[in-house]
């Protein structure tokens, strides 16, 4: 057919064409309607949220300067490639478009539900839509305008409805645990092209944690599922996955080193990271001992790992994670109830 | 009236250090005056092609940064052009507000209420700055599901506060410039 050219050159050049990589979602608490419905204005407009779209980098030693050891920041280590990015500067953006190793990623961070996560995003960029779904960022992305609360990593309207991101393991560490690991870590600049107070949060602090992030402190947006098994802020280690949600306990695992459960019909083994205070998730059957275990640069390395297949996990505020996965289990301590 | 005429100057110096006031806590509640940890002098241009840049409605994006002690100071004109307004209308609806409340006292005309009321709209412009600061600080989530309208309380309130000048204005208060005349 002689227009077959023309069609196949139209499709490449429709926006659709340069959406982030999509695949199939982990599990959603709900269809995408009923977060599209539930979505709120959390205030500042389209983009009144700048993104930081040309990162600038600096070494450990310069940020240390202005970062102190407790500091939290947003680390990643992808293929061979170390950057952190301080909490104090994401704030305030809450989307960095950048580039490691070649890759298009996006490392993004919402302050109301304390959650980073890292995105491949392709030949387009996402920026911050000025919307909510149970109080958590929902990004944009600049080619097809579809919608994505951070969390679900999945879009929610547009023509990436229904499909998800292809997600990045990043880490929510403090400053001197990601250096410990990663000496050579650069580390994002204050020199973003935009004019804040870097340090200064309006929410409160993490060193020590308090205004909006202190464990006993209140939300601020309403959410599609309340649940009072831990206090609103208190910080769990969630993953999901297509087969359903599991929140681990971060105390229960530092005690523990590994655990080894099942949820949702399949085996997961959840590793416990004694620097960098995180756990590495891998779903499969096999007997980890917390002896075997060493850890790398790109996180643990123990025997029969190849036959598992990692898990994408993230820390995140309590009511957050109950919010989107109402059905989550939870491994906890005796306090959840669980 | 001519009783009266050394209090007016004291009350339009309230008026007007009250309005300065708001301007500041305006700014300061948008973020574009802030404190600093620790003492630091300087000044740093950033992208000029921003100014007009909205953050949110009327909320435009600054351009420079100023330290000055512990003060920092990110310079968008707009933002501040538009905290000058709140100020000063602010300081002419408090003066004209005072200036019609003490009238009935001694002239026998209209009553006290006219100054109330025409204290209304700056009541409402006090809020436009610090309804954002209030939802963080109360944490009530079901307020949470209107901070979307919070922005239009800033323009809401610059109309407000023209209106209602232009009221006292009709009722008789008398103009800045005049106060000490009336």
């Amino acid at each position: 057919m002689r227009t077959t050219p023309i069609l196949a050159l139209l499709l490449a050049t429709t926006p659709a064409w340069a959406a982030p990589p999509l695949g199939e979602p982990a599990v959603m608490g709900a269809a995408p309607a009923t977060y599209r419905d539930a979505m709120l204005s959390g205030g500042p407009g389209k983009d009144g949220i700048p993104s930081i779209d040309a990162p600038r980098f600096q070494s450990a030693a310069a940020a240390d300067d202005y970062l102190e050891p407790g500091d939290r920041v947003i680390g990643v280590y992808h293929e061979g490639v170390a950057r952190a990015y301080p909490q104090r500067i994401l704030v305030w953006h809450e989307i960095v478009n950048d580039t490691l190793a070649g890759d298009p990623v996006s490392i993004t961070y919402c302050p109301l539900t304390g959650t980073a996560l890292g995105f491949h995003r392709g030949a387009t960029e996402f920026g911050v839509s000025g919307r909510l779904v149970n109080s958590n960022l929902v990004m944009y992305d600049r080619a097809s305008d579809s919608l994505y609360p951070q969390i679900l990593a999945a879009g929610i309207q547009g023509p990436s409805e229904g499909r998800g991101l292809e997600e990045l393991r990043v880490v929510f560490t403090e400053w001197a645990s990601w250096k410990q690991r990663h000496p050579d870590t650069e580390v994002l600049s204050t020199e973003t092209g935009h004019m804040r107070n870097y340090q200064r949060d309006p929410y409160g602090a993490y060193n020590p944690k308090r205004g909006y992030y202190a464990p006993g402190s209140r939300r601020m947006f309403p959410v599609l599922n309340e649940d009072e098994r831990y206090p609103a802020k208190h910080e769990v280690l969630g993953f999901r996955d297509r087969h359903g949600a599991v929140a681990v306990d971060l105390e229960r695992l530092a005690k523990e080193a590994v655990i080894h459960t099942s949820a949702n019909g399949q085996d997961y083994v959840v590793i416990h990271d004694p620097v960098l205070d995180t756990g590495w998730v891998y779903r499969g059957a096999a007997d980890v001992d917390a002896d075997d275990v060493a850890f790398t640069e790109a996180g643990p390395r123990f025997p029969g790992q190849d036959a598992l297949e990692p898990v994408n996990a993230f820390r995140a505020m309590w009511f957050a994670w109950a919010a989107f996965y109402p059905q989550t289990t939870v491994i906890g301590d005796d306090a959840a109830g669980a | 009236m001519t009783r009266r005429a050394p209090e007016r100057p004291d009350a339009r110096l309230a008026a007007g250090a009250v309005g300065l006031v708001y301007a500041l806590v305006y700014l300061y509640a948008l973020g574009d005056l802030s404190t600093l940890p620790e003492a630091a002098w300087g000044a740093r241009m950033g992208e000029p092609a921003r100014w007009l840049d909205q953050r949110g409605l009327l909320q435009f994006e600054a351009i420079a940064m100023l330290e000055a002690g512990r003060v920092l100071w990110l310079i968008s004109p707009l933002n501040t052009v538009v905290a000058a307004a709140l100020g000063a209308l602010l300081a002419l609806n408090l003066d004209g507000a005072w200036a019609l409340w003490r009238r009935p006292a001694a002239c026998g005309l209209g009553g006290t209420g006219s100054g109330v009321l025409a204290a209304v709209p700056a009541l409402l412009a006090g809020g436009a700055c610090c309804a954002p600061s209030l939802l963080l600080l109360l944490a009530i989530p079901g307020l949470g599901a209107f901070a979307g309208l919070f922005g239009w309380l800033v323009p809401l309130s610059l109309v407000l506060l023209v209106a209602s000048r232009w009221w006292q204005r009709h009722q008789g208060a008398p103009g800045w410039a005049r106060a000490g005349l009336a």
